[in-house]
């Protein structure tokens, strides 16, 4: 019992989704996830700064990927969902923003993959989580556009 | 009874912990939460004024936003 508190009280940031765990059915299927087609899933705020930057260039690489085998979704994690989507919609106007979104104002999405930073790129193939980019990147389309070079 | 007490003792050190995680920190992020406010010569001027009578520069703050990431 007592290592359980201890566990619980300093070790919270453990029962985060780590590189090669198995992502839930519920959150799969919340996702919009099918099988064997790799996901790239951008968690992202309207508050972020890095996130700003990393929109645009995301988008830029969903204009480069075979869109039968990989796929782009964000997570906007704004609390009020009007602007997160005023934010979006800023965004889609420019062009810096081609790929799905799901609002996430409850904040449970992102509370079950725990991530330690914002922004937080996941890569997911058949509900898997095959790696994750915490941080912002100044070259994160080169990043990502090398990472599914090696994962093909 | 002794151990019942040291775990509820424990319990209440949960309520003193609370956790800010990454993608609430949107209040942290806002402009006026930074060092010296919306306001850049404020925190500017009180860094000169500290560096003169101190004889000292630099070493002082961190880089970055309130969302830990920037």
């Amino acid at each position: 019992m007592k290592s359980l508190i201890i566990f619980l009280l300093f070790f919270s940031n453990l029962l985060a989704y780590q590189k090669g765990d198995i992502i839930s059915d519920a959150m799969a299927s919340h996702l919009g996830l099918k099988e064997n087609k790799i996901y790239i899933v951008d968690f992202f705020a309207s508050w972020c700064g890095s996130c700003k930057k990393e929109l645009p260039l995301i988008s830029k690489v969903n204009l480069q990927i075979d869109p039968s085998k990989v796929e782009v979704i964000g997570i906007d994690v704004d609390k009020d969902v009007q602007r997160g989507i005023k934010f979006q919609e800023s965004l889609k106007a420019n062009g810096n923003l081609n790929f799905r979104v799901i609002n996430d104002p409850q904040n449970l999405v992102v509370a079950e993959f725990n991530p330690i930073g914002m922004p937080t790129l996941y890569y997911i193939k058949n509900k898997k989580i095959i790696d994750i980019i915490t941080g912002a990147c100044d070259d994160i389309d080169e990043v990502i556009l090398n990472d599914l070079k090696e994962m093909e | 009874m002794k151990s019942l007490l040291i775990l509820s003792t424990l319990l209440l050190f949960t309520g003193c912990i609370k956790d800010v995680k990454p993608w609430e920190k949107d209040m942290l992020a806002k402009e006026t939460m930074k060092d010296g406010g919306i306001n850049s010569l404020s925190k500017k001027f009180e860094e000169h004024m500290y560096f003169s009578k101190e004889a000292s520069k630099g070493g002082n703050g961190v880089a970055g936003g309130g969302c830990g990431c920037n």
